[in-house]
């Protein structure tokens, strides 16, 4: 058994707006262990970002993260002063937003930026420092990497972008990577770069990565595991390829089924999803996803399913769970 | 795009904005207005300063212009809260003259914001015109020399522009061939000149916002009468930010305006006017007469104040910006 | 970059023709032609006549006008008519555009000095107490009438508290540096407050929507300590906007000193239009007027160059994926 990078335990985390209350994270339970890459998958809105940012402390008001455990190494997050965070942030756990567009200051130079982040975590000279940026570069596979540090933002394409984001990422060697749909903004082509970097990142350094995106497909090349979110709650936990091929909960396995299929003959519509996604301030009572699901039963409308094991390393949070399978 | 987005229709939870979308213009305009403190603060204010313009006759104790000169022995300006030997009681003083101050503040507002209202009237209309015509045939040479001549006039400060004209057409009636204008239609006539460009810049800004909208692409091509239609939509949805503006111009204006007075550019003594008595109570600062400019000050202040409120809590309340929330 | 510039440029040349052909049409826009107007209407017609014909008012159209453009691309702009009998125009614009200078620059100082901390302040504690003072202080005053918060302050300072130097007048800095400064003192603080509250609403608004952007979420991310965001990614991206508001205020400034230096007695630009106004004394006005309009549109274009500078996305021009 992999040690324990990061365990997550009834996290709940909730935005207090005026129109409501929103239950973004409605609590979750979730670890991930080092060299493995686990795939947070659901729609806009599904509380995967939300998650992302509760582990590392940048939610803020109208926002709080309510209850629960966030164990990294160890050491429990929800417990550190706003200091000892902002020490662990970009050092030791590292988080890569979606749409690199405006994701760097427009007016600082590429290279200062990143020899910032050295700056207030390691003790490198300037000199040094610069080494080591241009290094960082050079393994996100950046060409001419002496003459990208001294470029603004605006210099840069999308994807060289988000490589410049993942060297500042990766620049104090952090335990643990969280990446938030690195892929939206970029060509498909570059998407197949981004993600042999990262899988070498992880052979070479030991990365534990946890990877948010809505893109199944992304899901499928690149993850370990994978927890399927609706709603603010994990539906499903499931190795990858066991996720693919028998999906125990309703709502995954809407997703895959409706991913078109070369082969299936005649297929006139694509099947999607009946229905829209809950407002997270009023939630069906019983179980979140039943106004749309084809399988509902009574029991659904009136008792909320949680996330019961299936099976060793399969979750799934649907009274229907056992009966599904092929 | 991935499958799994044209699977499932996916709406953005966490920004209920949803709902608002099904409200008539005008309903969210007053909505916002009403939930926005400072709107509503400022909507008082104005409305205040409209009743008094208003009813000025009504509530003004004596006549604005009548001069309440006392025997010898009687020292104008006299403070507030006192009365001449003949017994007139000043609640705010009176001025160089023994005139009232009370009544000449209530009637000046009148005036004030009787030119300030129509000349943006004027501006706007022009002004509106101009700028939707150049945004709806956005690149075409009428584009072009709208918005050229519009950043001539802007290229002239306001004060500047407003006072060259004035000087240009001289003080006081001005007669051209047959028709004469009075003083106050002629200020009007000069101020709406000075705003309209702003007017119509903004208007093109609205109307060019507007029309790269999807609806508008929705309706292209959708064909046909559409095209009404579409006019109107786009019209109507100009309005909020207009409004915005309109109000905002208003506080402008009426700075401009009571500052042609006080130069003594504007309506001309005896006639009762904000601006000109501040000016007149520069002679007396040194007597300590310190009701005299304080009173008509003040009024002056109160309205632009008002306008400002207004303008600034529908536009902040207006703005997309403030659906923001953090993204799940 | 360059060609920006040349845009730029060419844009603004056309501007400014347009621009004095509206000047120079100003004085014929006055019923009765100018000549009239400066003598009065009842007037003996062969006097009429003689003055319009020293004043070369009998030309064509425009003649006049080529022969005012020409002179005044040569620093001539004419001699004054009723103000000073034949002075040159030039001459009394040069003395007296010290003075409104010094006045504009004064201002912008003074209105920098209470914005820029304020604004910052004021977006960094968002509607805690400090930022609703902060707002409030600043919608009044952008409300009040820099002419009735003049009078107040020689009110206020030069009778009430019986200081000499708060009852206006002017004391040249070539004879007393001190003097002259402590008499700008008021007219500036007149003239910079409703300039200051304007720079300090659009720097807060221009800081809330740069603490917005993901780049501040990066370095938060990041871990950068919140001092360096402060300043090199909140700040620093903030003033930009703040740049070009500066720039576009001469306008303002120039408008504002003609009230302010009426008020406080100063021998300067904006005090001499009025008079030129009430004494009908054409040149000066449009003297006064065309050198506004030409500072306006020099000092804009510089803003915009200026602006390019800074921003490197209009520098290298925005490249996309």
């Amino acid at each position: 058994m992999k040690s324990q990078l990061l365990k997550v335990r009834d996290l709940v985390t909730r935005f207090y707006t005026e129109e409501g209350v929103v239950r973004a994270v409605d609590g979750n339970s979730f670890h991930l262990g080092a060299e493995e890459t686990l795939g947070i998958v659901g729609e806009s809105g599904s509380g995967k970002t939300v998650t992302g940012l509760s582990i590392m402390g940048l939610i803020e008001n109208p926002g709080r993260v309510e209850s629960g455990s966030i164990l990294f190494q160890g050491e429990e997050l929800l417990e550190k002063t706003p200091q000892e965070m902002l020490r662990l942030r970009g050092k030791e756990i590292a988080m890569v937003f979606q749409d690199p567009m405006n994701s760097l200051n427009p007016t600082l130079k590429v290279g200062e930026q990143i020899a910032r982040v050295l700056h207030f975590h390691t003790p490198l000279s300037r000199r040094e420092a610069k080494r080591r940026v241009v290094e960082l570069l050079r393994q996100v596979e950046i060409p001419e990497p002496e003459k990208r540090i001294g470029n603004y933002p605006y210099q840069l394409s999308g994807g060289m972008r988000q490589r410049v984001l993942i060297a500042m990422a990766i620049s104090c060697n952090p335990a643990m990577l969280i990446l938030d749909e690195p892929t939206t903004a970029l060509d498909v082509t570059i998407e197949a770069q981004l993600f042999e970097l990262v899988d070498k990142l992880k052979a070479e350094f030991g990365i534990g990565i946890i990877l948010i995106t809505h893109d199944l497909a992304v899901i499928a090349n690149s993850c370990d595991r994978v927890i399927v979110m609706y709603a603010g709650r994990i539906v499903e936990e499931a190795p990858v390829v066991e996720l693919y091929d028998n999906p125990l909960h309703p709502y995954t396995r809407g997703l895959l089924e409706s991913i078109p299929q070369l082969d299936k003959e005649g297929q006139k519509r694509l099947p999607s999803i009946p229905g829209e996604v809950p407002e997270l301030i009023t939630l069906p009572k019983g179980c979140n996803f039943s106004p749309r699901c084809k399988y509902v039963m009574d029991r659904c409308i009136q008792d909320d399913p949680p996330l019961m094991e299936i099976a060793p390393g399969r979750k799934s949070a649907c009274w229907k769970a056992g009966e599904f399978g092929e | 795009m991935s499958t799994a987005d044209i699977a499932t229709r996916t709406t953005d939870v966490m920004t209920p904005t949803v709902a608002r979308k099904h409200r008539g213009v005008l309903e969210e305009v007053w909505h916002n207005f009403k939930k926005n403190r400072l709107s509503l603060a400022g909507g008082v204010i104005v409305m205040v300063f409209i009743v008094i313009a208003v009813f000025a006759p009504l509530l003004s104790p004596y006549n604005p212009v009548e001069q309440f000169d006392a025997p010898p022995g009687e020292h104008h300006p006299l403070p507030p809260l006192s009365r001449s030997k003949e017994g007139t009681f000043f609640l705010f003083g009176s001025d160089k003259f023994g005139r009232d101050i009370l009544s000449r503040a209530f009637y000046g507002t009148r005036t004030l914001l009787q030119i300030a209202i129509s000349s943006i009237t004027i501006a706007f209309v022009l002004g509106v015109f101009m700028g939707a015509v150049a945004g709806y045939w956005k690149g075409s040479w009428v584009d072009e020399l709208i918005m050229r001549a519009v950043d001539v006039m802007l290229s002239f400060p306001t004060l500047v522009l407003a006072i060259a004209l004035l000087g240009a057409f001289g003080i006081g009636k001005t007669h051209i061939g047959p028709i004469t204008l009075s003083n106050m239609f002629k200020i009007a006539i000069v101020i709406a000149i000075t705003y309209s460009p702003r007017f119509a810049r903004v208007m093109r800004g609205v109307v060019l916002q507007e029309m790269s909208e999807d609806y508008v692409d929705a309706a292209k091509v959708a064909g046909g009468s559409g095209w009404q239609i579409l006019a109107r939509e786009i019209l109507i949805n100009t309005i909020p930010p207009l409004i915005v503006q309109g109000s905002l111009m208003m506080a402008t204006t009426v700075l401009t305006s009571a500052s042609l007075s006080f130069l003594g550019l504007g309506l001309q003594p005896p006639r009762p006017s904000l601006g000109i008595m501040l000016n007149e109570s520069r002679d007396f600062l040194f007597l300590k007469a310190w009701w005299y400019p304080l009173v008509p000050g003040v009024f002056i202040l109160l309205i632009i104040l008002g306008f400002n409120l207004l303008g600034d809590g529908l536009r902040d309340s207006l703005d997309p910006r403030q659906a923001r929330r953090t993204r799940g | 970059m360059g060609i920006y510039i040349l845009k730029r440029l060419l844009l603004a040349i056309p501007t400014l023709l347009a621009a004095s052909i509206i000047i120079f049409m100003l004085i014929h826009l006055a019923p009765g032609g100018p000549v009239r107007v400066m003598l009065g209407p009842a007037q003996d017609a062969a006097l009429v006549e003689k003055l319009r014909h020293q004043l070369g008012l009998d030309l064509p159209l425009h003649e006049q006008y080529l022969r005012w453009i020409d002179k005044a691309l040569h620093g001539d702009l004419g001699i004054s008519v009723t103000i000073q009998r034949g002075a040159s125009v030039t001459e009394l614009l040069a003395q007296r555009y010290a003075t409104t200078l010094e006045l504009a620059f004064l201002s912008t100082v003074i209105a920098l000095l209470i914005a820029i901390p304020t604004g910052i302040t004021s977006a960094l504690h968002q509607n805690k107490l400090a930022d609703h003072i902060s707002r409030i202080v600043a919608m009044l005053g952008v409300s009040i009438p820099n002419f009735f918060l003049g009078i107040m302050m020689i009110l206020i300072v030069g009778v009430f508290l019986h200081q000499p130097w708060g009852t206006g007048g002017f004391v040249p800095l070539h004879k007393s540096v001190r003097e002259n400064l402590i008499r700008m003192l008021l007219p500036s603080l007149a003239l910079g407050t409703a300039y200051s509250a304007i720079i300090m609403r659009m720097l807060r608004s221009s800081m809330l929507d740069v603490m917005s952007q993901d780049y501040v979420r990066t370095a938060r991310a990041m871990g950068i300590g919140w001092g360096s965001i402060v300043r090199q990614d909140i700040v620093k991206n903030a003033l930009i906007p703040v740049i070009t508001v500066i720039g576009n205020s001469i306008g303002y400034l120039l408008g504002g000193s003609i009230v302010t230096e009426t008020i406080f007695r100063l021998p300067g630009v904006g005090g001499l239009v009025i008079t030129g106004v009430f004494r009908r004394d054409f040149p000066v006005i449009q003297g006064i007027v065309l050198t506004i309009v030409v500072i306006r549109i020099a000092v804009n274009l510089l803003v915009d160059i200026l602006y390019s500078i800074i921003d490197p996305r209009i520098r290298y021009g925005e490249e996309g994926k």
